[in-house]
This record gives C-alpha cells, sequence and structure tokens, in this order.
C-alpha cells in the first residue's frame, strides 16, 4: 500500500498552535486535505461523518484523550481500519505499550521534525 | 496517685470490714462518706495536676503552632505571591503563543513567497525574517518571568519545609476533596503522565525499536 498524497487527514489537538504546526508540516511533505479537531469527541463526530485517510492525535487532551479516542475507533467497525498515528508528548514506556496494545500504528515522541513525520507516515502505509 | 488510692481503699475496706449490725448507723454512713470523698479528693488533685501539665503543654504547642504558621506568612502568599505566580505563568504562555504564532506567520508568509522578482523577494524575507527576530526575544522576557515563579516555589517549599518540621508532619492518604481525586483517577486510568524529563521517557528510538518488534 502506497502514501496517497490526495487522502484526508484529521489532526487532532487541543493546542491550535500544535495543529498548525502539524498541518505546515504536512504540507510540506505533500498532504493538503488536513482537517482539524480539538479533542477526541470533535474527532470521533467528524469521523462518523467523513472518510479519513489517516489521523494523527495528541494525547492528553479534555474532554476525551486520543487514547479514549483510538480505543473507540478500533471499537467501531466501520472506522476500526483507519490508520491512526499518536503525536504526543507522553513518553512513558507504558504509554507507548498502552497505544501499541489498543491498536496505534505508529507513535510519534514531541519534538518532532517533518522528517519523523513523514517515515512514520511512510511506515504505516508500508512505503 | 496510685498509693493514696491505696490507702483510702485499704481504710473503707477495714472500715466495712468491721462492721457487723445490718443496717449501718447514720454515723457510720456519713464516715464512709468522709472516706470516698476523701479518696477521690486525693484522686482528683493528682488528676488535676496532670491536667494542668497535659493542658500546659498544648498551650504551648498552639503557641508554637501560632508562631510558625506567622512565619509561613500564609495570607502573603494566598493573596499576593501565589496569584502573581500564577499571573506570570499565564503570561509566559500568553508571549510564547504569540511568538510560536508570529513566527509562523513569516515563514508561511515566506512560503508562499512569489519568487519570481527576486528584488521584491529579498526585501520580503528581510522583512519577514526580522519579524522572527523581534519575536524570539520574547525568550529573555519569559526567562525573567519563569524566574520570579521560580523564586515563589522556591519560597513555599522553605515554608512548607520548615511548617513540616515544626509539627512533625506526616503524610495522610487519600485526597483534598472529590474533584482532585476525580482528577487523580482519570490521570491513572488514562495514563496522562506528561512530558518526561530527558533521561526519565522512551525517546523516538526507544519508540521505534518497541514498534519494530511486531
Amino acid at each position: 500500500m502506497s502514501v496517497d498524497h490526495t487522502m484526508p487527514i484529521l489532526v487532532v489537538d487541543d493546542y491550535k498552535t500544535m495543529i498548525r504546526i502539524i498541518r505546515n508540516l504536512l504540507k510540506q511533505i505533500g498532504f493538503d486535505d488536513v482537517d482539524e479537531a480539538a479533542d477526541g469527541s470533535e474527532a470521533l463526530g467528524k469521523m462518523r461523518e467523513k472518510k479519513y485517510g489517516l489521523v494523527i492525535s495528541d494525547w492528553n487532551m479534555e474532554p476525551m484523550t486520543g487514547y479514549e479516542l483510538l480505543k473507540e475507533v478500533r471499537a467501531d467497525e466501520k472506522l476500526s481500519r483507519t490508520p491512526f498515528i499518536m503525536v504526543t508528548a507522553e513518553s512513558k514506556t507504558e504509554n507507548v505499550i498502552a497505544a501499541k496494545k489498543a491498536g496505534v500504528n505508529n507513535y510519534i515522541v514531541k519534538p518532532f521534525n517533518a522528517q519523523t513525520l513523514k517515515s512514520k507516515i511512510d511506515a504505516v502505509f508500508g512505503d | 496517685m496510685a498509693k493514696a488510692k491505696k490507702v483510702h481503699f485499704e481504710e473503707m475496706r477495714d472500715f466495712a470490714s468491721a462492721q457487723t449490725k445490718a443496717e449501718p448507723s447514720f454515723a457510720e454512713v456519713m464516715k464512709l462518706a468522709a472516706l470516698a470523698a476523701e479518696s477521690m479528693q486525693s484522686f482528683c488533685e493528682s488528676m488535676d495536676a496532670t491536667t494542668y501539665k497535659e493542658l500546659r503543654d498544648i498551650a504551648h504547642y498552639i503557641e508554637n503552632m501560632k508562631q510558625e504558621i506567622g512565619v509561613f506568612q500564609v495570607n502573603d502568599l494566598k493573596e499576593s505571591r501565589i496569584p502573581a505566580a500564577g499571573q506570570e505563568l499565564d503570561a509566559i504562555i500568553k508571549a510564547t503563543e504569540d511568538a510560536t504564532n508570529t513566527i509562523m506567520e513569516n515563514a508561511e508568509a515566506l512560503m508562499a513567497a512569489d519568487v519570481k522578482d527576486m528584488k521584491t523577494y529579498q526585501a520580503l524575507v528581510n522583512d519577514h525574517v526580522m519579524k522572527i527576530f523581534e519575536a524570539c526575544s520574547f525568550q529573555d522576557i519569559t526567562g525573567q518571568r519563569v524566574a520570579k515563579v521560580v523564586e515563589t516555589l522556591q519560597m513555599i517549599e522553605a515554608r512548607v519545609g520548615r511548617f513540616a518540621e515544626a509539627v512533625q508532619a506526616k503524610d495522610v492518604q487519600g485526597f483534598l476533596d472529590e474533584r482532585e481525586a476525580a482528577r487523580a483517577k482519570r490521570a491513572e486510568k488514562l495514563l496522562l503522565n506528561g512530558p518526561q524529563l530527558a533521561g526519565k521517557g522512551v525517546d523516538q528510538k526507544k519508540v521505534d525499536d518497541m514498534f519494530s518488534d511486531d
């Protein structure tokens, strides 16, 4: 499976500046169709309205965290196959293990750069 | 105290044993009452001294606590220093956010610039780069704000330490209120550990290793 640069991507973060950074980095690596959500519940609503090729989510948000969003997505028959990358400052081993167990496709520790983001997206899509 | 009581009780016992009549006389009852009163008086006197000492110790302890609480300067901390530290932190968040947005706006403008006319492009680059430099000055001001917050924290740490030592404080398990308990429960359940200090958490390489184990 190769990366489709036209796919819509949903970026989930409660910090607007981080969404802006990720949006710019995605633009730099060739992805222009980017939507945003401020927490897991807003993201879940958007995912039920529109089919996304990839979700890039922060972990620590209120009221619904990225971890809860991941579990909701994986439990939802229609959404369960959506690729999901966690981009977070949560860098304890238990966080990575829990996310992996919950079905995350890849995990990026903040702060990160465009190259890391690109390599993880490539890895998710098998490039 | 125990010796005095024993003497009085022995006297009462001997007195009672010596009585052979079924109905004691008024004089005998009075004698017994006098012995009992004497016994109680001795007991009460002894108890008064102990109680007095204990109350005096408590009063001394309370007086010390009042002094320690005074040294703590709770009102100054509560009404002035802690709110001021909160305001400094709010200002830091605002300054870093403003600076980041300014830097990003200028970087985005550079990325979107038309390069056909080199002279115009050069002027535009100079203008935006200058604005980025200016925005970076937030670091100096936020550094000074952080120093003020650290000073307040150090002051609180010193006073709490002294107070804890003075009262020989022992930690009680649990939470201050339901809100605090709910937050802690949520953080534990959802693994909200927050950013780790350098060397404490896993870095990207370690994360990548964990994902390559599949």
